[in-house]
């Protein structure tokens, strides 16, 4: 009885099996929402390190706490729930290490990223945009834009007002378009 | 007096727009539009601003706000009551620990304004594990909203912490409140049904391992 | 503009594009389950007479709890997402843990020409919520949906008094003058 086994069973189903006794189903869960929430992580958290630490510690939590999933049919977008904490969390320890960053960081990014509409040059500056939105409204656009969930389904995955959510996104949006046009005109 | 205004003016704008640091201008919350005057408004924003940075839920913070606007309350008055909720909420955060989740960071900044002192909220998170802290430090703010006096309040949460769920813990609140309202004093009613509570939880103790059925081979 | 939105646009495509974590994390992950202790599942308990429900539905606290008991009427409204009228279908939302619990809220006002149920949940808006008379003797009613959480509120009888409610706790320490109460609802 390995991962084999779990091709085309439900989340409810693996659930259940886990809730019975049987561990290894989890393993598929696991092997389920890697990569998808990984993704959110990664660019949430900057680098895959962090990242890692914090799909981790959500997975981990999601099955000590299984038994508390009212929904079993939803586990991912429960586990989702779980891993945007995990972030909010991860992300405030890196932020106080950060603190002690030069503020020329603007400057530095400018130089690195050349002046090109190359794909590796827009990567870059995508990314180091996304990593200078605060973390609220890096938060909400990745789960819009990203993820592309509905409003709705992050007021229930972030707590905030759906109302507060389009301020952030909105926000994030103007903050990067001011961004991606500093870090072309060298 | 017109340079003053424009003074004044310039530095509202300055303010707002956040020119300096790199990073979001402080956004305005749009429920509070129209229904809490300036400058409360703008000095609430910036509560909000702050506390979103720092990771506390804004929520709680827009949702007083609006209640002192709903009861008409002037503006000078909304902003004292949200500062105080913001640094409750703080405190709870701080004593609960980073990764509680925002629903038990509110729950604790109710059991703060009840009187518990943060060290009992860390007791608690210790009690209880993994499980979620918003019921047990809801039920604190609660007993003592009824009258219990907040010292036995926390002594009672925290002695039923580690051995009942979540659901108990509201049916002991419950219990409680309605012998209050039958006529026992507060004290007593809690004594009665803490002793019940804890001989129930003990009593379950022993059916609490889950079921082990056997593995397939 | 258009072409900083056509670059943010690109970005966006670029962010979607999927991450591949090290190959170890599952591994890693579940060597760490397996020194953890295994979910329980859920036990039913009796409490007081009382039966609660079983795994995955909510239960509801009604702030109605003592004035009930004391009508010996059933304290605690044990309902699922059943505040759906019929022909309605759920939305296609709803992507966390514990589903809404249904609260009925009542207030005995005889005199009172309206009455609106105002609070955290309705952003304290005075009309959102009007109540419903039941009956002839003064009861008005209103059910809401809730997700677990603790809520603040008070009703308002024709526009201009707040009262609290009778059978709910108090809201403690109330800073704007007028009477509130707290409700709060328990998760899963």
């Amino acid at each position: 009885m390995g991962i084999g086994d779990v091709k085309g069973e439900s989340d409810g189903a693996l659930v259940v099996r886990v809730l019975d006794g049987d561990t290894d189903a989890f393993a598929g869960l696991v092997a389920r929402y890697r990569d998808r929430l990984g993704r959110y992580a990664v660019r949430m958290l900057g680098n895959t390190a962090d990242a890692e630490e914090a799909l981790q510690d959500a997975f981990v939590r999601a099955y000590r706490s299984l038994a508390r999933c009212s929904d079993p049919e939803r586990f991912g977008a429960w586990l989702f729930g779980i891993l945007v904490n995990r972030c909010r969390t991860v992300g405030g320890q890196r932020a106080k290490r950060q603190r002690l960053v030069s503020p020329d960081e603007p400057a530095l990014a400018r130089a690195s990223v050349p002046h090109s509409e190359d794909r590796e040059a827009l990567r870059e500056a995508i990314e180091w945009a996304v990593a200078q939105l605060s973390p609220s409204n890096r938060e909400a656009f990745l789960l819009k834009h990203v993820e592309e969930l509905s409003y709705d389904e992050m007021t229930e995955l972030t707590g905030a007002s759906v109302s507060a959510l389009k301020m952030r996104v909105a926000r994030a949006r103007e903050e990067l378009r001011r961004l991606l046009t500093e870090a072309e005109s060298v | 007096m017109r340079t003053k205004r424009r003074l004044a003016l310039l530095a509202v704008l300055v303010g707002l727009s956040g020119i300096g640091a790199a990073g979001s201008a402080q956004a305005q919350e749009a429920r509070l539009e129209g229904r809490v005057p300036e400058p409360a408004r703008g000095e609430i924003d910036a509560v909000l601003a702050a506390a979103r940075d720092a990771g506390i839920p804004t929520e709680p913070l827009v949702d007083r706000a609006l209640e002192g606007a709903s009861k008409g309350a002037d503006g000078q008055r909304i902003v004292a009551a949200v500062r105080r909720l913001d640094l409750e909420l703080r405190s709870s955060r701080d004593a609960l620990g980073l990764q509680s989740t925002d629903a038990e960071v509110v729950a604790g900044a109710s059991a703060l304004r009840a009187g518990a002192q943060p060290g009992d909220l860390t007791e608690l998170r210790k009690s209880r594990g993994e499980q979620p802290l918003t019921v047990a430090a809801a039920v604190l703010a609660d007993l003592v909203a009824v009258g219990v006096p907040v010292d036995t309040a926390v002594a009672a949460v925290l002695a039923l912490a580690e051995g009942v769920d979540d659901t108990e813990y509201i049916a002991f609140r419950q219990n409680v409140e309605r012998d209050i309202a039958l006529g026992a004093s507060p004290v007593s009613a809690l004594g009665v049904r803490l002793d019940a509570a804890a001989e129930f939880a003990a009593g379950d103790q022993a059916d609490r391992s889950p079921p082990q059925r056997p593995r397939k081979p | 503009m258009f072409e900083r939105d056509e670059k943010l646009d690109r970005g966006v495509e670029l962010l979607k594009e999927p991450v591949h974590l090290d190959p170890g994390f599952d591994r890693r992950v579940m060597a760490e389950i397996a020194s953890a202790p295994r979910p329980r599942a859920w036990v039913r308990p009796i409490w007081a007479g009382i039966e609660w429900m079983r795994r995955g539905r909510p239960v509801t606290v009604s702030p109605l709890g003592g004035l009930a008991m004391a009508a010996g009427v059933a304290a605690v409204l044990l309902l699922g997402r059943s505040w759906l009228a019929p022909g309605e279908t759920a939305p296609a939302t709803a992507t966390t843990a514990a589903p809404g619990s249904v609260v009925q809220f009542v207030i005995v006002a005889p005199a009172a020409s309206t009455v609106s149920l105002v609070g955290d949940f309705n952003d304290w808006m005075n009309g959102a919520t009007p109540m419903e008379r039941v009956a002839g003797n003064g009861v008005w009613s209103v059910t809401v949906p809730l997700e677990p959480g603790r809520y603040r509120y008070a009703y308002l009888v024709d526009g201009t008094t707040w009262l609290s409610d009778p059978s709910a706790p108090p809201a403690l320490d109330d800073e704007f003058g007028r009477p509130g109460s707290v409700v709060t609802i328990g998760e899963l």
